[in-house]
């Protein structure tokens, strides 16, 4: 095992001690979760929503959902591909949501919907602006993977699926970074979009 | 190594950890490898959140914070359901009679009994699994209940002839009242159990529930009715499933927005 992988699984094995603490009701347990959890969760729904403001909505709202069903975790699961399918669940809904105002917004000013990812594209990495560009499963396996760092067993149980399904997806979306990456590669990209 | 090869690799690296010999070796002499590598290896900015806003989340749970029990293991809502499917198969046989089962042959006794087990295992599993989320799924719950149906379309067709049959839709809705009487309470019964765990998608779990459900009565026809028209069969047996399947998804479309409330509510 190579030394990051050892010190992942240190990690991991502290996230789901600590959660098992939490379940017994432990305050400096829920709170450590939240410390080591809340950084790569928020990066989660900022590389698919493109807007911080919903980023951080959505990150109360996942703490608040893990907290009411905290007691479906079994201590014998891997604790990451928990908490990402019910935070994948938190960024259908909010999606969802976004759709139903923005369809009233538009009747009640008969105005063009503008999606809300595209409020505000500038803070955007090189690599999200690209990723921004996929289709919405193959960007959810792409950040998952290669953002919040899960195995593709972890993405597989977190997204309902199968290994070979999540290999496919995160094939097509490496294929199409590529064609788009030969049109427009990093430097250019870069010098286009921000603050790196 | 191949392009392909190469996507496995950087699906299953860690983080920035060093390429294996190999795969150093393409990205080397592969344009268009290497700068996809080059793209992700320089995303590994972790972004700063407010301390304000992880208080503030630290202080809601903390502020609720109790003891929880963990869900107890499958197995036992395994056989929880399992009994439950038996139970209310034997009161139907019981209570409607077991004619059907006497005039079909051995063969169409173990095709379609067999199925109807089969699937009944995989949904119960499904359903089991769906309580928790982030379980592990050998078949995806989106495609499951579909490929259920297919197959006992397939199983039906391929063991059952077409007969002449009179009365083909007065006979026909009186099996389906049979069927539906036993499968909607039993989709009832077992959507308070699920509801014992985390329901990320209610509209999934409804299909598994309302597909297991109309199993129960699709077997009990099979037991009680001697009519071995393969339309009829595929009419109003089939049929109990299907509109079992699809009170399910209602059920769940209205948990779904019930939830949508209550979490608008909390937030």
């Amino acid at each position: 095992m190579q030394s990051g992988e050892s010190a992942s699984a240190s990690t991991t094995a502290e996230i789901e001690q600590l959660m098992k603490q939490y379940q017994q009701a432990d305050p400096a347990a829920a709170a450590a979760l939240v410390e080591l959890l809340s950084p790569q969760l928020y990066r989660f729904f900022a590389s698919q929503m493109g807007s911080r403001t919903d980023a951080e909505d959505m990150l109360q709202d996942v703490w608040l959902r893990i907290h009411r069903v905290r007691h479906t975790y079994r201590p014998s699961e891997p604790l990451l591909p928990w908490v990402y399918a019910i935070a994948r669940r938190v960024r259908v809904d909010s999606y969802r949501k976004r759709q139903r105002i923005a369809s009233r917004e538009t009747s009640a000013y008969a105005l063009p919907e503008v999606p809300a990812n595209e409020e505000d594209t500038s803070h955007l990495s090189p690599f999200e602006e690209l990723v921004a560009s996929l289709p919405e499963s193959q960007r959810e396996v792409l950040t998952m993977l290669k953002v919040n760092g899960l195995s593709i067993e972890e993405v597989a149980r977190a997204t309902s699926s199968t290994v070979g399904a999540v290999k496919q997806k995160a094939h097509r979306a490496y294929e199409r970074l590529r064609k788009l990456l030969d049109q427009a590669p990093i430097p250019q990209r870069a010098r286009k979009g921000v603050a790196q | 190594m191949t392009c392909r090869q190469m996507d496995n690799m950087i699906s299953s690296r860690y983080g920035n950890s060093p390429l294996p010999p190999e795969a150093a070796e393409h990205v080397a002499g592969c344009q268009r490898c290497h700068t996809l590598v080059r793209l992700l290896d320089e995303n590994r900015e972790i972004p700063s959140l407010s301390h304000k806003q992880l208080k503030r989340i630290q202080a809601a749970l903390i502020e609720n914070i109790s003891p929880v029990r963990p869900l107890p293991p499958s197995g036992i809502f395994l056989v929880a359901f399992a009994l439950i499917f038996l139970s209310v198969v034997i009161v139907g046989s019981i209570r409607l009679g077991v004619s059907g089962w006497d005039v079909l042959r051995m063969e169409q006794k173990i095709a379609v009994f067999a199925t109807l087990v089969a699937s009944a295992v995989v949904l119960a599993l499904s359903m089991v699994r769906q309580m928790v989320p982030g379980s592990k799924h050998a078949v995806s719950p989106t495609i499951l209940p579909i490929v259920i149906l297919l197959a006992l379309v397939l199983v039906i067709v391929a063991v059952f002839r077409s007969e002449q049959e009179s009365a083909f839709v007065m006979n026909g809705l009186m099996c389906m009242r049979n069927g539906l009487v036993y499968s909607i309470p039993t989709a009832l019964l077992f959507w308070m159990l699920l509801r014992r765990g985390a329901i990320l998608f209610p509209k999934l779990v409804g299909a598994a529930a309302g597909g297991f459900a109309g199993l129960i009565g699709l077997s009990v026809l099979e037991i009680k009715c001697p009519n071995l028209n393969e339309y009829h069969i595929l009419v109003w047996h089939w049929g109990v499933i299907l509109i079992s399947s699809l009170a399910g998804v209602a059920l769940g479309t209205v948990a779904e927005y019930i939830d949508r409330r209550k979490n608008h509510r909390i937030s």
